[in-house]
């Protein structure tokens, strides 16, 4: 469905000096640097499939979508989707996909969001039913009825990231690239759109590329991820494996009843059993894998614990720890 | 026009609607301060010539000329004919980018609307006007000068668009081309007749400006407006004006080419 070659993707951005000579200088000779957003980057994605894009900041994520949906021109490469070259920009491969961007509202700014949904019903050869079922639908599973005749600019943000998805979807697009579709939203609008997306994937099962910076969206939605670095795919697979391979520690996490022990834990702990905080009455250890019963057992044994629980190491953590090595994977 | 257009077209007027405070100040006020500019000026220029016409203009004449000219002035300017090279600046053309639609159309539909806003601005001045002051010394009204201005007008604006849109799309390659806009915006103005009628420039001026396509964007569009034009005169220019707009839309569309490449989105 989405298929990405030996992508490359060079800007030139202007360089400028810090303060007023700088500016002064900039106006008589300009000095520019080269920046990769994308090297040699590929990818292939299935029909029906939805991966996630992990990166840090300027890793390059924003360029491949901005490519993939044809708003911007490759420097080399070669990129298919659904057999369409997206920066032809035709008409019919338009027409069958969708771009959300969470940082950038879509709509009409001074316009209720149903007269915009009207202009795309007709940009898009809507037909009426379909149009006004789908409305009814999304308006019902985003709780957002009574928003749709007010000014998109008088809305909250939650308020607004809800209209924009469905200003996206109602033309039902069979690829959907969504960069950021959470940022910036409280925790209970993010959970929204997150069980929204999953509802409309099992209802249409379209080709989806999504992009965030929130690990819970991740973990939700994306049972396979792509992280860039530096313009660079390092890592492409399961999302479970990953975790599975790059996840070295287990965290014990304990609730001592006697504050006697838990001074002598800090002693007696051995050091190859992993590392101890602690905070009150609680004890954190970072455990290896491999030793996890081994440490568990040894605080059961010279300690009388209230609670206790074994977690696996944050995924968020794992992927930091990815994206800062030097080594690639 | 296809239905999404007519859309964005009706769309578009109700966004400038929208703001009524805007809307009647925009109005008021620039008719107010054009004319009273126009009045005080011009009535110590006939006194200081002690005549009573000049360059076939009276007082009363050159009145209705700066009531009208402001107006048309805006018609062709439209209101949202700078966000071009703001969205390519912000990245905002991303969405267009995005809609299985022809972005120029697109934007010929939101530029028209924009027009036909100022348009029915003076189409409602000329009718008060004509009203309460109708001098037949100062012009003598026709419909069929209604529709020789209308015609010229609309094509004059048309051709604005494609001659502005040329220069927003330089935001391409340049951040900021804001002072380009307002040179064109001086340049179209004053050789085109909105800041003083083109009879009063010399007559070689004239035949060179004739050359150009300033004086087909007001100066002739007024003349038609005050039945200066005969139906051979009217045919000529409208001819001419026709090529200049079919030169400025061929020029912008190379431009909208080329300049895709360039184009950044805003943010890697």
């Amino acid at each position: 469905m989405i298929e990405v070659k030996n992508l490359n993707k060079v800007f030139k951005v202007h360089k400028k000096e810090p303060g007023f000579i700088g500016s002064v200088k900039s106006l008589v000779k300009r000095s520019y640097i080269h920046k990769q957003a994308l090297d040699n980057f590929s990818l292939n994605i299935a029909q029906g499939e939805i991966i996630g894009l992990i990166g840090s900041n300027g890793a390059g994520k924003t360029t491949l979508t901005k490519i993939l949906s044809g708003i911007i021109h490759p420097s080399s490469g070669d990129v298919s989707v659904m057999g369409f070259n997206p920066w032809k920009r035709e008409n019919s491969y338009r027409s069958k996909m969708s771009v959300i961007m969470g940082q950038k509202a879509q709509l009409w700014w001074d316009l209720p969001a149903m007269d915009g949904f009207l202009l795309l019903k007709e940009i898009y050869q809507i037909p009426h039913r379909d149009f006004y079922d789908s409305i009814e639908y999304f308006a019902h599973v985003l709780n957002i009825k009574e928003q749709l005749n007010i000014q998109v600019r008088r809305l909250s943000l939650g308020e607004r990231m809800k209209v924009e998805l469905m200003a996206a979807l109602l033309h039902k697009p069979k690829v959907i690239f969504m960069d950021e579709p959470t940022i910036g939203l409280d925790l209970s609008a993010q959970k929204a759109v997150r069980n929204f997306i999953k509802e409309y994937r099992k209802a249409h099962n379209p080709t989806m590329i999504l992009t965030s910076h929130y690990m819970d969206d991740i973990e939700e939605l994306c049972p396979r991820i792509c992280i860039l670095k530096e313009g660079k795919g390092i890592y492409d697979g399961s999302l479970i494996k990953l975790h599975n391979k790059y996840a070295q520690n287990k965290l014990i996490k304990a609730h001592i009843n006697n504050r006697e022990e838990l001074h002598q834990l800090k002693d007696s702990f051995p050091k190859q059993l992993g590392i101890l905080e602690f905070d009150s009455r609680q004890v954190s250890i970072h455990t290896p894998r491999d030793k996890a019963m081994e440490a568990a057992k040894f605080l059961l044994e010279h300690c009388e614990v209230l609670d206790m629980n074994i977690k696996e190491q944050e995924i968020g953590d794992v992927i930091e720890k990815i994206m800062n090595q030097k080594d690639p994977l | 026009m296809k239905n999404w257009s007519v859309q964005v077209f009706f769309m578009e007027l109700r966004q400038l609607i929208t703001y009524r405070a805007d809307f009647w100040i925009n109005f008021f006020g620039q008719t107010f301060i054009s004319l009273t500019i126009a009045y005080f000026l011009w009535d110590s220029i006939f006194l200081s010539a002690q005549t009573k016409v000049m360059n076939g203009f009276t007082i009363q004449g050159m009145i209705f000329y700066y009531l009208c000219v402001p107006l048309i002035f805006r018609v062709q300017q439209g209101q949202g004919i700078g966000f071009i090279s703001r969205e390519i600046y912000d990245g905002g053309l991303n969405k267009y980018l995005l809609y299985p639609i022809d972005i120029f159309k697109y934007k010929t539909a939101t530029y028209l609307a924009n027009a036909t806003f100022f348009l029915l601005q003076l189409f409602f001045l000329i009718l008060v006007y004509n009203i309460f002051f109708y001098d037949p010394n100062v012009y003598s009204f026709s419909l069929l000068a209604g529709i020789k201005f209308l015609i010229l007008l609309v094509i004059a604006s048309l051709s604005f668009f494609y001659l502005f849109l040329c220069c927003e799309l330089m935001a391409f390659w340049f951040d900021n081309i804001w002072s380009l806009g307002v040179i064109l915006r001086f340049i179209t103005s004053f050789f085109g007749g909105a800041l003083i009628p083109l009879a009063f420039f010399p007559n070689w001026a004239q035949e060179i400006l004739r050359l150009t396509p300033f004086p087909y964007l007001i100066d002739f569009p007024m003349k038609a407006l005050l039945n200066q034009l005969d139906t051979h005169q009217f045919l000529i220019n409208t001819t001419i004006s026709i090529i200049w707009m079919i030169m400025f839309r061929f020029l912008a569309l190379s431009i909208w080419k080329r300049g895709q490449y360039a184009y950044t989105g805003v943010g890697i």
